[in-house]
């Protein structure tokens, strides 16, 4: 236990060791990050739907923390090597030092929604402290379940990299995050909805900050297959990591 | 005391002979080949080869061999970090590695961080690393620069200080391979008596080197690997004789 709390505090203060702002810059980036598309959208575009930023954040932020945690899994067996080489430790440390560091991340955007939502006249509502510790637990077993995956397959293909770049982009425009889900057309919606395990999770983060419910449907569907996504990547894990000290 | 803490039954460790690792491409393009090859089952470097031994606690053995003769797949597989691909390893004890020193050091932390972060990897808890921090930054003679990271700090304070960790963990199967010259003459003096010193206390160690006189001094007991198999094993000096007619005369007639 000391060792994944060391590891998840030694992956966030690397990340900003060198530089004068620190741990603010998690607070910096998404905060510019919405400035790009309150422009983009609001100024450039004129949206009609004033409320966009908030829109687009309540469902961007969660994702930005499985879409990095993802990246940094992919990589995360090779960048380690000299670890595992050495030390015996359990190698799913690394995955969810990684996934936890990046949902402190997201953990200190989510002041940004509260001020965006006093901002459009909202308020935050008691029910947040039920949905967010659900949300925060299904998505962590959603990312850690995808992340032991992609992480043992590249080690044996680096090519696996790339794919997972392109997927994880793919994913983005795939799942209800720029959009709606009720604007994808009919048959559509329910295959997003029951095929890919992020549109109900992430329709469940912006449907609790845009109008503090919690849609019990998309929960459950959300937890269910994340339950399959956990299972399946700790099969795969589990199937070429006792393999791994011989292409590592 | 004559209870065995290792035990290897029949070990075998095979490594895939990676000439080029395969990617996505040549996956497919070899697709129906793979499984003809797979069946043929040659291209494999065996490292250990039906090796099986025990080794009591409080004893010390000394590994030698040639570069490639399965030492340090036999340190790693006592470690655990590999696994064997036949037979069974079994160690009862808490085993501290004395590998590469500092490969788990991180150059941007400072040289606390990183003790903390190595001891726990050793098996330590935070609390006891912090306990015999003040021990191990004056053991490793690097006290002006405990809190600047270490990418700052020259080879030599950099060994010292992976080196001082190491020997703070209350070691119970200490392997060692290759790391008994670190630092200056001083620190390799400091550092042979804590070794030393270790072994006496009862710790059960094991010790790959090719300093046959280190062995010789140190160890209680002797292991000649090569290619994989045991060659010769038993009371150092008998071991190392039979090395040095084997391996050493041979060679040096030929240099002449």
């Amino acid at each position: 236990m000391d060792l994944l709390w060391l590891l998840t505090r030694k992956e966030i203060t690397l990340q900003y060791k060198r530089t004068s702002l620190g741990i603010l810059w998690s607070l910096l980036n998404p905060l510019l990050l919405a400035l790009i598309y309150y422009i983009a959208f609001i100024v450039i575009l004129k949206i009609p739907k004033k409320d966009f930023p908030l829109f687009l954040l309540a469902a961007l932020f969660p994702w930005t923390w499985f879409a990095n945690s993802v990246n940094a899994s992919t990589v995360s067996m090779i960048a380690n090597r000299s670890l595992i080489k050495k030390f015996p430790f359990p190698k799913h440390f690394l995955l969810t030092a990684g996934v936890f560091s990046q949902g402190v991340h997201f953990l200190l955007s989510l002041p940004i929604i509260a001020v965006l939502i006093y901002f459009y006249g909202k308020t935050a509502h008691a029910v947040w402290l039920l949905a967010i510790p659900l949300l925060l637990f299904i998505q962590f077993i959603m990312t850690i379940g995808v992340s032991l995956a992609v992480s043992v397959i590249n080690v044996y293909f680096m090519d696996f990299q790339f794919i997972v770049a392109f997927l994880l982009n793919m994913f983005f425009w795939m799942t209800p995050i720029l959009y709606q889900l009720d604007t994808i057309p009919d048959p559509y919606r329910f295959l997003s909805l029951y095929i890919n395990p992020l549109t109900p999770l992430m329709s469940s983060w912006r449907e609790l900050f845009m109008s503090n419910k919690i849609h019990w449907n998309w929960m459950i569907i959300a937890f269910l297959s994340s339950l399959v996504v956990f299972f399946a990547g700790l099969i795969i894990f589990r199937r070429l990591s006792s393999r791994l000290d011989e292409v590592l | 005391m004559n209870q065995s803490v290792i035990a290897f039954d029949h070990v075998w460790k095979k490594y895939p002979l990676l000439k080029d690792r395969p990617g996505f491409k040549e996956f497919f393009v070899n697709f129906h080949k793979s499984f003809k090859k797979r069946r043929e089952g040659n291209n494999y470097f065996y490292a250990l080869k039906d090796l099986t031994l025990k080794i009591q606690r409080g004893g010390c053995v000394g590994v030698i061999g040639k570069n490639g003769a399965g030492k340090s797949t036999f340190l790693s597989l006592m470690l655990g970090t590999i696994l064997p691909s036949r037979g069974t390893v079994m160690v009862k004890d808490r085993v501290t590695p004395l590998l590469e020193l500092g490969a788990g050091f991180h150059p941007d932390l400072t040289g606390r961080e990183n003790v903390v972060l190595n001891g726990v990897l050793l098996g330590l808890t935070k609390e006891d690393v912090l306990r015999k921090m003040p021990s191990i930054i004056d053991f490793s003679e690097i006290e002006d620069f405990a809190d600047v990271p270490v990418r700052t700090y020259s080879s030599g304070m950099y060994l010292r200080l992976a080196f001082s960790v190491a020997i703070h963990t209350d070691p119970e199967i200490f392997i060692i391979d290759e790391v008994l010259s670190v630092g200056d003459e001083g620190f390799q003096k400091k550092s042979r008596d804590a070794i030393l010193r270790l072994i006496k206390s009862g710790v059960t160690t094991v010790l790959v080197s090719h300093n046959l006189q280190v062995i010789e001094e140190l160890c209680t007991r002797a292991l000649w690997l090569d290619h994989g198999e045991v060659v010769a094993e038993g009371e150092p000096g008998m071991v190392i004789e039979k090395y040095r007619e084997e391996i050493i005369a041979p060679r040096q007639k030929t240099s002449l």
